[in-house]
């Protein structure tokens, strides 16, 4: 047995200096103009309506944060570097919850406050068709309580900055058979669909706020079955309407079972365990990285992975490196193809 | 932290398992990686920083002062600050006295004895600056490198000072000081302390913040020249926790325990001695 | 010690700087990125400070929320071994107390806090050594953590303190110069002449003052260059890494 089998303890990392990067890579020219820093001038020209990030004072708009100055159609803002996730409705998000409230949870999704349940937004056992009463009030801890988790979609965005979630869909709800680990939400690039079966019976639901679920893929509830039913929820005339047309009519029973709302997870293999944990290592891997986490990498990152047959090994620093590298260089192969 | 019923179960079960299967696939024996750097306080006799991958981060240093003999009742004094506590809260109560208790039973102090009526005492001052999970790993492991790397002035004047007003006086030169082992001519390990988790039938080292919360019960070994010693303790390694798992502990897993500890913890010991032969660089900076 | 020695008739200071000259400054961004939403290192001369922020998040007791704006809390703690005598300190010392009121009053001037109600922005500070200069290595350590959370400020905040040795103002002091000067200490919003914070504890002459500020803002402004700097060099190596 070798020491670094039972630890490993390496010296800080030495600062990287990017400018002897940026003169090694043949023939890129630096994008030096990329980053603004609070108080500097980002425009004078009063035409642009000012976004997050700014601020207006005589004409001028100045940034408030480090990060690139972004210009959509006559909005300009500047996304920080790095931040708290900032909620935009539609996001599908993992949260968990941190209050019972009146005919309302709240919910921590590392957003700077946190987000409101309310009562009327999830589906009940009993289906759709089923009336509310005040004994749900009064059982709401049997549908979720402080600490639990769920995946939910964010439905408004208040003025100041705080979200209000639904669950009234298939694929939201309760979470159990696996476990949560979070990233940066920075590094979760939005797309259309946020849950996502991968090889080897597990499922991930990449939380567009950076937390991450990842489980035993549900047979019945599977995620590629429920996004094939799932239409837009926006409807021909562009209306949001959470929710609909989420479900079909044949579900309906299904989703009223009480089933929705269980603690108890199912028999899990202890092979699809090793697999959550390895896609568990490889999630932090890409973190660590901070590379821009989406299935294709998690794949990607899931094959490197094998050639560590002690799962393990994965946490040192030197085999997430190792990881990150193999990505990058599996994509830039791709795309010459 | 609160986990979920169902987070909790799947944790424990994966833990309950004949061959166990932690959140990150640690083997049981194996500690999480950590970052470590010595000696980069300049107004210190001996100093390090410690950081875990979770972000759990101790810096310790160690000041020394002559001190006449007959004036104090220990050579070493332990402090320990931790952001978020109050220094007089259980938490920090406890932590202190493990590690106070720890080194003043297992301590060269010949290596502090100056002259017949002067020593030196040494402060040993730790700081949490952010921790996940229970922080005595971090505290004993970074205190290790710095009692390691600590180094005292070399006495000029004579030992014998019964007859003398004087107060001892030292070499100018820090070329000329002295590492604790240099000065006792023996090899010096300060001791260490190890948590163990207990869960099931099984043991696991280090446990993480999440593993803690399932826990049936933690197991505190110390770690000294080679071998598992006295103290041992057992506690709740979780802060606040649910104690819906907490229970008493079979005798039969103490003793796995403490043969756990004497087979693998001397890799820890060399992986901390590699550390400080390999951070040979002056630069102060320690980000 | 005669005061001669502070300032040689050839214009040198003990450590041999001259009279404008800044001490060795260094700073790290983004030093404690899985403990914390923002954090910095600053090294001035000897002194050494670390500092890490925690939010904009839901504050945990009802009473730390504020329904307008973001509730501002600092945390100092100087460790015992930060001076070169050990010394033991409570975190309600009154001169703790004192220098976390400033920086939570300089820091609520800054942060655009009405972008954030409802929740608490917590600041830690974590002194390691302490050399002079500590009002002013902990508010930079401060702009630099705030910056790297990504908390939304109207510009930075660089400090630095001035004293006055006979008619000849010094910049940036050393604690042995802290110790027998009459000194002030400034905050400076970005490249402008505007003051956040002056903290000035002895007595100096009227007529000296604005020689004293106009040498602090100069210093402020280098120091604020040097800060951002290292912000844009941590967020090329950052975009560089995301793409």
């Amino acid at each position: 047995m070798e020491v670094a089998d039972i630890i490993s303890i390496s010296k800080p990392s030495k600062f990287e200096d990017v400018d002897s990067d940026i003169e090694m890579s043949d023939g890129e020219e630096p994008r030096d103009n990329g980053i603004v820093t609070p108080g500097e001038l980002v425009t004078d020209d009063p035409v642009w309506m000012k976004g997050h990030g700014t601020y207006f004072l005589k004409d001028n708009t100045y940034s408030s944060v480090a990060g690139n100055v972004s210009r959509v159609n006559r909005l300009l803002s500047v996304i920080p570097l790095r931040g708290k996730y900032q909620p935009e409705t539609g996001d599908h998000v993992v949260g968990r919850i941190t209050e019972v409230g009146n005919k309302r949870w709240k919910v921590d999704i590392g957003a700077k406050q946190d987000a409101v349940l309310m009562l009327g937004s999830v589906n009940l056992p009993g289906g759709v068709l089923r009336r509310k009463s005040e004994s749900d009030e009064l059982q709401m801890r049997n549908f979720l309580k402080e600490g639990d988790l769920l995946n939910a979609e964010v439905q408004t965005v208040f003025n100041n900055g705080s979200a209000s979630l639904h669950t009234r869909s298939l694929k939201y709800g309760k979470l159990r058979n696996g476990i949560f680990l979070t990233v940066p939400s920075s590094l979760v690039i939005k797309s259309k669909n946020h849950s996502h079966d991968l090889p080897g019976d597990v499922s991930v639901i990449l939380g567009v706020n950076g937390f991450v679920w990842l489980n035993k893929t549900n047979k019945s509830t599977s995620n590629s079955v429920v996004n094939n039913k799932l239409q837009s929820t926006i409807d021909s005339k562009g209306n949001y309407d959470p929710g609909k047309g989420s479900v079909s009519i044949t579900r309906l029973e299904e989703e009223s079972s009480w089933e929705i709302y269980s603690d108890k997870n199912d028999k899990i293999s202890a092979t699809v365990r090793d697999n959550i944990t390895r896609y568990y290592n490889v999630i932090k891997a890409l973190s660590h990285g901070e590379l821009g986490i989406t299935e294709q990498r998690i794949n990607l990152g899931y094959q490197a992975s094998l050639q560590f047959g002690n799962i393990g090994k994965l946490i040192e620093i030197e085999s997430m490196e190792n990881i990150c590298q193999d990505i990058i260089t599996n994509e830039r192969m791709r795309g010459s193809m | 932290m609160q986990l979920s019923p169902a987070e909790r179960d799947y944790l424990y079960d994966s833990l309950c398992l004949q061959t166990p299967i932690r959140p990150d696939a640690r083997n049981l024996y194996q500690f999480r990686p950590l970052e470590a750097k010595t000696t980069f306080l300049p107004g210190s006799n001996g100093s390090a920083r410690l950081r875990m991958v979770d972000g759990g981060e101790c810096i310790v240093s160690i000041k020394s002062k002559v001190v006449k003999n007959e004036s104090v009742n220990s050579l070493l004094e332990c402090d320990i600050d931790i952001q978020g506590h109050r220094d007089d809260s259980n938490f920090v109560s406890n932590l202190k006295y493990n590690l106070t208790n720890l080194l003043t039973k297992n301590f060269p102090f010949d290596a502090l004895r100056l002259t017949k009526k002067y020593s030196f005492k040494l402060f040993i001052d730790c700081i949490v600056i952010s921790h996940t999970s229970y922080p005595l790993t971090i505290i004993s492991l970074a205190t290790y490198l710095a009692l390691k790397t600590t180094r005292l002035p070399l006495l000029v004047s004579e030992i014998d000072d019964e007859e003398v007003e004087e107060q001892p006086t030292f070499s100018d030169d820090w070329e000329d000081s002295r590492l604790l082992h240099e000065i006792t001519g023996q090899t010096f390990q300060p001791p260490i302390m190890i948590t163990v988790g207990v869960i099931g039938k099984n043991l696991l080292f280090d446990p993480s913040l999440e593993e803690e919360q399932v826990l049936e019960n933690g197991l505190i070994i110390s770690f000294y020249n080679n071998k598992a010693i006295t103290p041992i303790s057992n506690m709740n390694l979780a802060l606040n926790a649910n104690k819906d798992n907490y229970k008493g502990i079979d005798q039969s897993l103490i003793i796995s325990a403490i043969n756990m500890v004497n087979k693998y913890c001397s890799a820890v010991i060399h992986a901390l001695d590699t550390l400080i032969e390999q951070d040979d660089e002056v630069d102060g900076t320690i980000f | 010690m005669p005061r001669l020695e502070l300032y040689s008739p050839e214009g040198l200071r003990i450590d041999g700087r001259r009279w404008n000259e800044l001490r060795r400054f260094e700073c790290k961004i983004n030093t404690h990125p899985n403990s914390s939403d923002g954090s910095s290192y600053v090294e001035q001369g000897n002194s050494k400070v670390i500092c890490t922020v925690q939010g904009p998040m839901e504050p945990k007791l009802r009473s730390q929320m504020n329904h307008d704006e973001a509730n501002i809390e600092v945390n100092i703690s100087i460790a015992n071994f930060a001076t070169f005598q050990r010394k033991k300190r409570s975190k309600n010392e009154r001169r703790i107390v004192e220098l976390k009121n400033t920086l939570e009053n300089t820091v609520k001037q800054c942060i655009i806090t009405t972008l954030y109600p409802r929740t608490l922005i917590s600041i830690n500070i974590q002194v390691l050594s302490q050399d002079g200069g500590l009002l002013s290595s902990m508010t930079n350590a401060m702009t630099l953590s705030l910056i790297d959370a990504g908390i939304s400020m109207y510009d930075y905040v660089s400090s630095i303190s001035v004293g006055l040795f006979d008619q000849f103002p010094l910049l940036d002091l050393n604690t042995l110069e802290e110790n027998e000067l009459s000194y002030l200490t400034v905050g400076v919003i970005g490249k402008s002449d505007k003051l956040v914070m002056l903290m000035l504890e002895n007595k100096v002459p009227l007529d000296k003052l604005e020689e004293l500020i106009s040498l602090a803002i100069a210093g402020s402004h280098r120091l604020r260059d040097l800060m951002d700097n290292e912000v844009k060099r941590h967020g090329k190596l950052r975009l560089k890494n995301l793409n």
